[in-house]
């Protein structure tokens, strides 16, 4: 994954609907690339045929 | 009876209830060390010490006409700033919430006082409880008992809960659990801290921080205390839809005092490998401990366990930040700084991140089952590193430095991600004099023998019964 730049990262945020000053983000800008490098791994785990959970066996 | 406020809760129950103490001198003894101690330890919020002596006595009155409300008839205990209490602020330890004053109590509370329980008040937290130190700009930050000279974290999230117990302050704690917010303290309090399985005990009335991973539980000085405690909380409540139908065991008369047989896997790739090494060594130490009271003990390893830190932040952070969304755009200098990075952080989880991790959750809930299917309890580190200094990010592990933060929720967050109970429970303490906690960790719903395995090390050990030089 390339490097996400604090613009990015504003754009982003306002898509999701928070607007968030370039000083406010350029602090998280080295630890939101590391998740999201993370994230990515997760493609690599053999997930195509399970269904996704939130909750224990509840009964 | 001498030194009220290190008696069990279990030896308080009985006492009150031969008449041997009074509920009011019970109360009055914590309240007594309360004003003692916590200037220095700062665990309490906002303390009720008028409630709770007119509630003692009013226990007095009916123990008197020989009634008794439940199995914790006039024992006090105190609760983390999350839960519910009707006429009591209820701040979840920020400067957003301060003034918030619920109308009706969290059903764990009203469960608590059904059984005779009285609070003496709220404790301290990390704000929200979204971190496992116990940072608090807000209110103070609860300083580890164990240490003197310097000051060290308590563990968060749930800071106060561990340290008001550690330090005799209240002879139980309620705490809540979303990454390791019961056990983290426990580990560095030296106390036993319980996340029972999620869908055990009602969340209804609890701030939430995420609410697929949040779980409340017990803290207390020992597994028996945790099994009476666990008994007056757990249970099915219409208010909280995830909670089970399934019924509430005797939790005390599983504590036979008997591990033969007990299949016992060690994590040790992953957990106790990468723990530092005093913290091993203790480990090790309680396997054989639990070998020589019979258990039957191999290694296991758990797969996928490593997808469980990506995982677990893309769940907390989109929840929380569903949760906190209006707070984050409408006030975000009201948060402390790291727990607004935090949140901000979670507006870059896409809709795919999170499913994907709620797939890597069943993985992870499939293997853990896995392991358990031919094993009882697995045993693990509950926290790779001690209590380390207020202010500290990261820390020399002898093999290169560790990351504090996420070194603490290493070993716990796995359980939250999948669902199981866990208890931490003291194994043995540092050359520094700290605390060192090993985690159990049981089938689905079966707390019993997590406690059972937990109340059997603590007959043959005297760790859980240790005090800390700042408490005498």
């Amino acid at each position: 994954m390339n490097s996400v730049d604090v613009e990015t990262l504003q754009r982003t945020a306002r898509l999701a609907g928070f607007d968030f000053a370039p000083s406010d983000l350029e602090p998280l800008r080295s630890a939101i690339e590391r998740a999201l490098q993370a994230l990515e791994r997760l493609e690599a785990l053999p997930l195509a045929s399970v269904e996704p959970v939130t909750q224990y066996r509840v009964v | 009876m001498a030194d009220l406020h290190w008696t069990s809760v279990a030896d308080l129950a009985r006492s009150i209830a031969t008449k041997d103490v009074s509920p009011v001198e019970v109360v009055r003894a914590h309240l007594d060390r309360i004003a003692a101690l916590d200037a220095r330890l700062r665990c309490f919020i906002t303390l009720t010490a008028d409630a709770a002596l007119e509630a003692a006595r009013a226990a007095e009155a009916e123990l008197a006409a020989g009634r008794s409300r439940g199995p914790l008839h006039g024992v006090p205990f105190a609760l983390k700033d999350l839960f519910d209490t009707a006429g009591v602020r209820t701040t979840g330890g920020s400067k957003i919430l301060a003034d918030r004053v619920p109308a009706e109590d969290a059903t764990v509370v009203r469960r608590l006082a059904a059984a005779g329980a009285i609070s003496l008040g709220k404790l301290t937290m990390h704000e929200f409880a979204y971190g496992p130190e116990g940072l608090n700009v807000h209110y103070g930050t609860s300083l580890n008992p164990w240490d003197a000279s310097e000051e060290r974290i308590a563990g968060g999230s749930s800071s106060g809960s561990g340290v008001a117990v550690a330090a005799g302050l209240v002879p139980f704690a309620l705490g809540s659990d979303t990454g390791g917010s019961i056990r983290i303290p426990a580990s560095l309090c030296g106390i036993t801290g319980l996340k029972p399985t999620y869908g055990r005990v009602s969340r209804a009335g609890v701030l939430p921080l995420s609410w697929s991973m949040d779980h409340a539980g017990p803290m207390t000085r020992s597994a028996t205390d945790a099994a009476l405690v666990l008994k007056a909380l757990a249970g099915y409540d219409p208010a909280d839809p995830t909670t089970s139908v399934l019924p509430v065991p005797e939790y005390s008369a599983a504590l036979t005092g008997d591990v033969k047989g007990l299949r016992v896997g060690v994590l040790r790739s992953g957990f106790v490998d990468a723990a530092v090494p005093e913290v091993r060594d203790a480990v090790d130490r309680a396997v054989k401990t639990l070998e020589g009271l019979g258990a039957h003990v191999d290694e296991v390893t758990l797969e996928h366990v490593g997808s469980v830190a990506a995982g677990s932040m893309a769940i907390v952070a989109s929840e929380a930040l569903a949760y906190h969304a209006e707070w984050v755009r409408g006030r975000p200098g009201d948060y402390q700084p790291d727990v607004i990075e935090r949140l901000r952080a979670g507006a870059f989880v896409s809709g795919v991140h999170y499913v994907r991790s709620q797939q890597a959750r069943a993985l992870v809930r499939a293997a853990v089952d896995a392991a358990l299917a031919r094993r009882d309890v697995l045993l693990s580190p509950a926290t790779p590193i001690p209590a380390t200094r207020i202010g500290e990010t990261e820390v020399d592990a002898g093999e290169g430095t560790i990351d504090v933060r996420s070194s603490l929720l290493r070993f716990t967050r796995p359980f939250n991600f999948t669902g199981h109970p866990a208890c931490a429970l003291p194994c043995g303490f540092t050359s520094d004099g700290l605390p060192i906690g090993l985690q159990i960790v049981g089938r689905p719903f079966d707390e019993a023998t997590v406690l059972r395995a937990a109340d059997t090390y603590q007959r043959a050990t005297d760790w859980h019964t240790r005090r800390p030089p700042l408490a005498p």
